[in-house]
């Protein structure tokens, strides 16, 4: 994806949609920043460049090597963040796994056979079962007791 | 001379062995496990609070640390912007839950007394368990969280569970009489902590597919349980052509008076032999005796304020326990859950010992009181307990067995012995309005406590909320004080009596 000499001000939204991107030129923009989150997503990302201006996004811990150009900064090899040092201060909570998710970002997902919102739900509940032993149970219950109990009441 | 001791005990044993048909034990039974499933439903929302929490509110990390990713994962639910706020939302359901329940209890008492009782429970358990998957298993699987529509739907809950206690309760009222009703009733009324641990056992079973689950499994068993009532209660013993209870009992009370002519009774709480021959020749239908004149049947109001207190216990027990243990000593959800049942299995027996000391003595209000003063005791003893989890289980077990006892007594035995003294027998229906009217009374000052509780514990921590507990169960003493000197009196004059005899 070749964004390069394209007058950009600033990362454009669309961007956020192009993460299945392997190389990505974003050099000879005058950017003023890279906010935290531009690159989310983009675990596919092998090869980015960026003005000579900015710092590649995650500090340079996030790629294998960085070279400096006349005009861009070259960032090449994501590094898998959960592998690093740093990423392990504040690990994914309970029930969840590093996944990396861009440049020195992470994501939690949830660690089989949790599931669910926050990771909390874990395996699925035998409905069938429960159905039919309930359903079972409550016909022949009812039967029973309308047999022994009530045919011989007279309804006041 | 031993004779007139022995006769005088010789008809409560004699009516309680003849009337004991198949009929009473599936009676007792279809009642027990009825009520039972009620109150398991109300203990599973106790139980996934911690759950609901989380469910409701975004991943709570330190500041300093970024939010964590997915989004949807972690912090898509935004109903309530922090835990405590959730809490806070989850005490008012309660808190509404209550006075609803209250408010029910009084209009279902006379409704039970007017319409068929059996049409009423049932009607009261599947509509409720209707509710109650709504408010647990709909809103998750629709994803539609809504602080409103909880609030409706739990009120409407609160109405339509208080349909349960008044039925069951004049249901064995009518086939179960005086004779050992102490002990049957203690027996019975095992039944709300039978639904307790119930609840507690179904929903850590099932939390770990989600708290929907719970609410799916405890809607459903009780809606079953609905439909088998429905088909199997018999509400009275007329409806087999079994004599009606009045007529049994006066044929005993008429020995008795033979036996015992200075046994006068100025009190009305004593079986008052004239009234009763009378009524028993009446045939017509009973009918019901209207709200206000229920409550001003003797021992109604004192006991009813006396049962406000307990009940505020009691329910603050039931209702933040599991809270109080993961809080305080940061015990997971469902080890609090488990731990909870000593207190339910505590007053199991407490009740049961009780009432049967009570029918022994002929006396309910002195056992009350001994029970009661041991019961300040043990919570003060429980504030200060440890951080173990075995000592932990019997301060429970006793603090349960001494105010559980006395609650399941006043709630069962007593409303039965109210509605059914002799200035209604036989000419009117008051057991499940009188039974609504304590019970209504207790669970509004049940609700107070709710609020109250989580007030205190706030801004004064949970050790002032024990000292809360030993005044209200102190304050119960004090409101059934007159009836305690009543009956002290009677005893020491029966006992005074008894030796002249000899």
């Amino acid at each position: 994806l070749d964004l390069s000499n394209c007058s950009l001000h600033s990362v454009p939204p669309g961007l956020a949609e192009a993460t299945t991107a392997i190389v990505l030129d974003l050099s000879e923009n005058p950017l003023t920043s890279l906010p935290d989150g531009s690159f989310l997503g983009f675990i596919h990302l092998q090869s980015l460049a960026v003005p000579l201006t900015l710092e590649c996004p995650g500090g340079s811990d996030a790629w294998q090597n960085v070279t400096v150009d006349r005009s861009s900064r070259l960032c090449q090899g994501q590094r898998n963040p959960c592998n690093s040092s740093a990423e392990l201060a504040w690990p994914c909570p309970e029930n969840s796994v590093c996944a990396p998710d861009g440049p020195g970002l992470i994501q939690c997902l949830c660690d089989s056979p949790f599931h669910g919102y926050k990771c909390l739900r874990e395996g699925t509940f035998p409905m069938l079962l429960f159905g039919g032993i309930l359903g079972t149970t409550t016909v022949s219950l009812s039967l029973l007791l309308w047999g022994t109990q009530r045919r011989k009441a007279k309804t006041p | 001379m031993a004779v007139p001791g022995s006769l005088r005990r010789q008809p409560a044993n004699r009516g309680l062995v003849s009337h004991c048909t198949h009929h009473h034990i599936v009676v007792f039974l279809l009642t027990f496990f009825s009520y039972s499933l009620l109150h398991a439903s109300r203990k599973t929302f106790s139980n996934v609070k911690v759950s609901i929490s989380s469910q409701w509110t975004p991943s709570c990390l330190n500041s300093t640390a970024p939010e964590l990713q997915p989004y949807e994962l972690w912090n898509s639910s935004h109903l309530f912007p922090s835990a405590e706020e959730a809490t806070l939302f989850l005490g008012t359901l309660d808190t509404i839950f209550l006075f609803s329940y209250a408010v029910g209890l009084f209009v279902s008492g006379i409704v039970g007394d007017r319409l068929n009782l059996r049409w009423v429970l049932s009607f009261g358990m599947c509509s409720s368990a209707l509710v109650v998957f709504s408010f647990g298993t709909l809103t998750e699987w629709l994803h539609f969280y809504n602080k409103w529509f909880y609030c409706c739907l739990w009120v409407v809950n609160g109405l339509l569970q208080s349909t349960g206690w008044p039925c069951v309760v004049a249901v064995m009222g009518n086939w179960f009489g005086k004779a050992g009703r102490g002990f049957v009733f203690g027996l019975w009324s095992a039944c709300a902590s039978v639904g307790n641990i119930l609840g507690a056992f179904l929903a850590s079973c099932v939390l770990k597919y989600g708290y929907e689950y719970a609410f799916l499994v405890t809607a459903s068993v009780q809606f079953a349980g609905g439909v088998i009532v429905f088909f199997g209660l018999l509400t009275s013993p007329k409806e087999v052509g079994l004599p009606e209870l009045g007529a049994d009992e006066d044929e005993g009370s008429v020995e008795e008076d033979a036996n015992r002519p200075l046994m006068g009774s100025d009190d009305v709480d004593d079986d008052d032999r004239n009234y009763s021959i009378q009524a028993a020749d009446n045939d017509e239908e009973p009918k019901a005796i209207g709200f206000f004149q229920a409550c001003c049947l003797p021992g109604v109001v004192l006991y009813s304020l006396a049962y406000a207190c307990l009940k505020l216990v009691n329910y603050s027990f039931f209702f933040w326990l599991p809270f109080y243990l993961s809080n305080n000593f940061g015990w997971k959800e469902a080890e609090a859950d488990q731990l909870s049942i000593w207190y339910d299995v505590g007053g199991i027996i407490g009740g049961t010992i009780q009432g049967l000391i009570s029918d022994v003595l002929q006396k309910r209000a002195p056992v009350l009181a001994v029970s009661l003063l041991f019961a300040v005791g043990s919570l003060f003893g429980y504030s200060r307990s440890p951080n173990s989890k075995p000592i932990n289980a019997v301060i429970m077990a006793i603090t349960g067995f001494f105010i559980g006892g006395p609650s399941n007594m006043i709630s069962s035995a007593i409303s039965a012995d109210l509605g059914r003294q002799d200035v209604v027998k036989g000419s009117s229906e008051a057991l499940a309005t009188v039974t609504g009217i304590v019970d209504g009374t207790g669970s509004i000052g049940a609700a107070v406590g709710q609020y109250l509780v989580s007030l205190i514990q706030e801004n004064l921590g949970w050790m002032w909320v024990f000292y809360f507990f030993i005044l209200m169960t102190s304050s119960t003493i004090l409101f059934i004080s007159p009836l305690i000197v009543r009956e002290m009196r009677m005893l020491l004059h029966e006992r005074r009596l008894r030796m002249l005899a000899e």
